[in-house]
């Protein structure tokens, strides 16, 4: 504990705010050293950019997942609002190039709007928003599957510039996400109503006591967790060239993972997407050096669940249940 | 901790009268909800009401039921079991391990349980000795089941399921199915230990207010480690039975009954809130949720709508009962 004091006065704001994220550095640490051993093309920068693209889906969808957990929610609709946004980017835009922007528009409109009423619910029905969205997640998912039973539409040639286009040699999906990872870190820590979801998911009792406004809280982080849905959908949309109505599935429990392992505390207030970014980082680096260590798909998810299991055992630091 | 310390508060009757219309009502009014239903799916198709699709009924309301009286149980101690689906899968898949004869069943069993005791115990262990939240804990051993069950299995599950077993999952004995008759006796234990036993109510104390709890000298741990241990033991019944009806095996087994089971529990008015809840009310939960989905299929509902029900029944439902917990 002594050690992890003199730590807060040395580092910088972005650690000093988030214990977490040292943990989650030391483990990619560890992982690069184990790589280092395994292959002398792990360390390579080319191999590092490579999964630096395939965060970005993980990266995009556990941004918003933070945001909610940190206001001591949680948003068990993304797996359902991912399928449904990239069935309708494919499904609409239907190669058919003057389509893209009105509907890149529009589906990332639905995703923020989807945010919104669950945070309307949340709000009105008094319900606990695992339920609510879990209810959601049911409701997005028939309605995804009303409009498509299999692959639906196709996106133009063009379109999966955003999944595989490289800009100055960045891969442009992945700058994108650590975009918008960086404004969100920003609008938390600068924009008033970006500290209250931190006071809000500490102590949901003296936050309304002071008077800070659960609504409109809960309608940024749901609304935000609702945007970068959509984007993930726009995202798989453009890697895969076509939209499936089962495609965001996994995302659900997924997005959670690199929220726990950035540091965030699952009871909320505590946190942040930066670490989220570097959690996801890990997993698909984690991932990368089993596929470099020849381990079979199935224990990659035996070793998933094993550094979920140290993470959050080594982090927690009070006790409450959600 | 002896016996002796057990406390009056521990031993005393609910604030209501016992026997009170209301009292009776708080308890068994949900239980007025299922002739409603059936009634209502008896009119919109009488199919519905024939005997062979109630028989059918009773046989897809086991698993369900006796995975939802071990979530309930986990729930009334403030956590939730997000692992039950992967072990109910994993159990399907021991199933099949063996030589698929009969002898091999009591092996399919022990082993089934033992993986299921390990299973109960990392996750009781991680809610109270590492203070992971009840989510995370169980979403971490459910991933770990699903890894080793794949990595055992390389993603094509073969072999067969005894005889005996499928009996007991799809076997009828004058149209009472055989795997009713296992959830008839295991709801009777439960509900005994949880509503007649010391044990029991040190359940609803520890849920209730885990600081009172330890007030009065309750291992509250122990209490929770417990719980999860009875869950994912419950949850491994469940999966040997489902097995036994879906007949071959398959690695997603159970699939969808860990957030089904979490329904049926919060339609049963188990509180997510920790401290309330009832054997009888898991049961009733499970049983609507299996009406429910049998009548909008008889109904010729396409699978579509039927998710879309179904998220607002739960919805709906916790609503209803959200104004009770606070």
């Amino acid at each position: 504990m002594t050690g992890a004091a003199n730590l807060r006065i040395e580092m910088p704001w972005l650690l000093r705010n988030n214990a977490g994220l040292a943990g989650v550095l030391v483990l990619i640490a560890l992982v690069c050293l184990v790589g280092a051993a395994a292959s002398d093309r792990f360390l390579s920068f080319n191999n590092f950019l490579n999964v630096f693209e395939q965060t970005t889906d993980l990266a995009l969808v556990s941004i918003g997942q933070t945001l909610t957990i940190l206001a001591g929610g949680i948003d068990l609709s993304v797996g359902s609002l991912i399928s449904l946004t990239s069935c309708l980017t494919s499904g609409l835009i239907n190669n058919n190039p003057d389509r893209v922007v009105v509907v890149v528009i529009a589906v990332l409109v639905l995703g923020t709007a989807v945010g919104c009423v669950n945070a309307s619910l949340v709000v009105a029905l008094r319900v606990h928003p695992l339920i609510v969205t879990l209810g959601m997640g049911a409701v997005l998912q028939g309605v995804t599957l009303l409009y498509a039973l299999g692959p639906v539409g196709r996106v133009p040639r063009g379109f999966n510039f955003l999944a595989y286009g490289r800009v100055y040699g960045l891969p442009l999906g992945a700058t994108l996400a650590v975009l918008l990872c960086i404004l969100i870190a920003l609008l938390l820590r600068y924009l008033p109503l970006g500290r209250q979801v931190y006071a809000l998911g500490d102590d949901a009792n003296s936050a309304r006591l002071v008077g800070l406004r659960r609504t409109r809280i809960l309608m940024l982080v749901y609304g935000t967790s609702g945007f970068c849905c959509a984007a993930t959908g726009l995202y798989l949309a453009a890697r895969f060239g076509v939209g499936q109505p089962y495609t965001g599935v996994n995302y659900t429990l997924a997005s959670i993972t690199p929220v726990v392992l950035g540091g965030t505390l699952l009871s909320g207030g505590k946190g942040g997407v930066v670490g989220t970014l570097f959690g996801a980082f890990l997993i698909a680096l984690l991932n990368n050096l089993l596929n470099f260590m020849d381990v079979s798909k199935h224990y990659q998810l035996v070793a998933q669940a094993v550094i979920i299991i140290l993470a959050v055992s080594v982090y927690v630091e009070r006790r409450r249940t959600m | 901790m002896s016996d002796r310390l057990t406390t009056p508060a521990e031993l005393d009757q609910p604030i209501a009268p016992a026997w009170s219309t209301r009292a009776l009502l708080d308890r068994f009014g949900m239980l007025l909800i299922l002739p409603l239903l059936l009634a209502a799916g008896g009119i919109v198709s009488p199919a519905f009401i024939s005997a062979d699709n109630l028989s059918n009924l009773l046989l897809q309301f086991a698993p369900l039921a006796i995975v939802a009286m071990g979530q309930a149980l986990v729930m009334i101690v403030r956590g939730l079991d997000l692992s039950v689906a992967s072990m109910m899968a994993t159990a399907a898949v021991i199933a099949t391990g063996f030589s698929g004869s009969d002898r091999d069943v009591a092996t399919i069993f022990a082993v089934a349980l033992a993986v299921a005791v390990m299973i109960g115990l990392l996750n009781g262990f991680l809610v109270t000795k590492r203070q992971v939240s009840p989510f995370l804990a169980t979403l971490a051993t459910m991933i770990l089941l699903q890894g080793f069950r794949f990595a055992y299995t390389q993603g094509a599950p073969s072999g067969n399921v005894p005889p005996l077993l499928r009996v007991f999952g799809a076997g009828k004995f004058h149209g009472i199915p055989y795997n009713v008759l296992v959830l008839v006796a295991l709801a009777i234990i439960l509900a005994i230990v949880l509503h007649r036993s010391t044990f029991g109510r040190r359940i609803f104390i520890v849920g209730g207010n885990p600081v009172t709890g330890r007030l009065f000298g309750i291992q509250s741990d122990l209490i929770i480690i417990a719980c999860y241990l009875i869950s994912a033991c419950l949850a491994a019944v469940g999966g040997l039975i489902l097995s036994g009806y879906v007949g071959l095996v398959d690695n997603w087994v159970g699939q969808g009954y860990e957030l089904d089971s979490i329904v049926a529990c919060v339609v049963g008015q188990v509180s997510l809130q920790g401290g309330r809840g009832s054997i009888l009310g898991a049961l009733t939960g499970a049983a609507i949720i299996v009406i429910i989905a049998n009548e909008v299929l008889l109904l010729g509902v396409p699978i579509q709508v039927q998710l879309i029900i179904k998220g607002a029944v739960i919805v709906i439902a916790a609503a209803l009962y959200a104004r009770k917990d606070n």
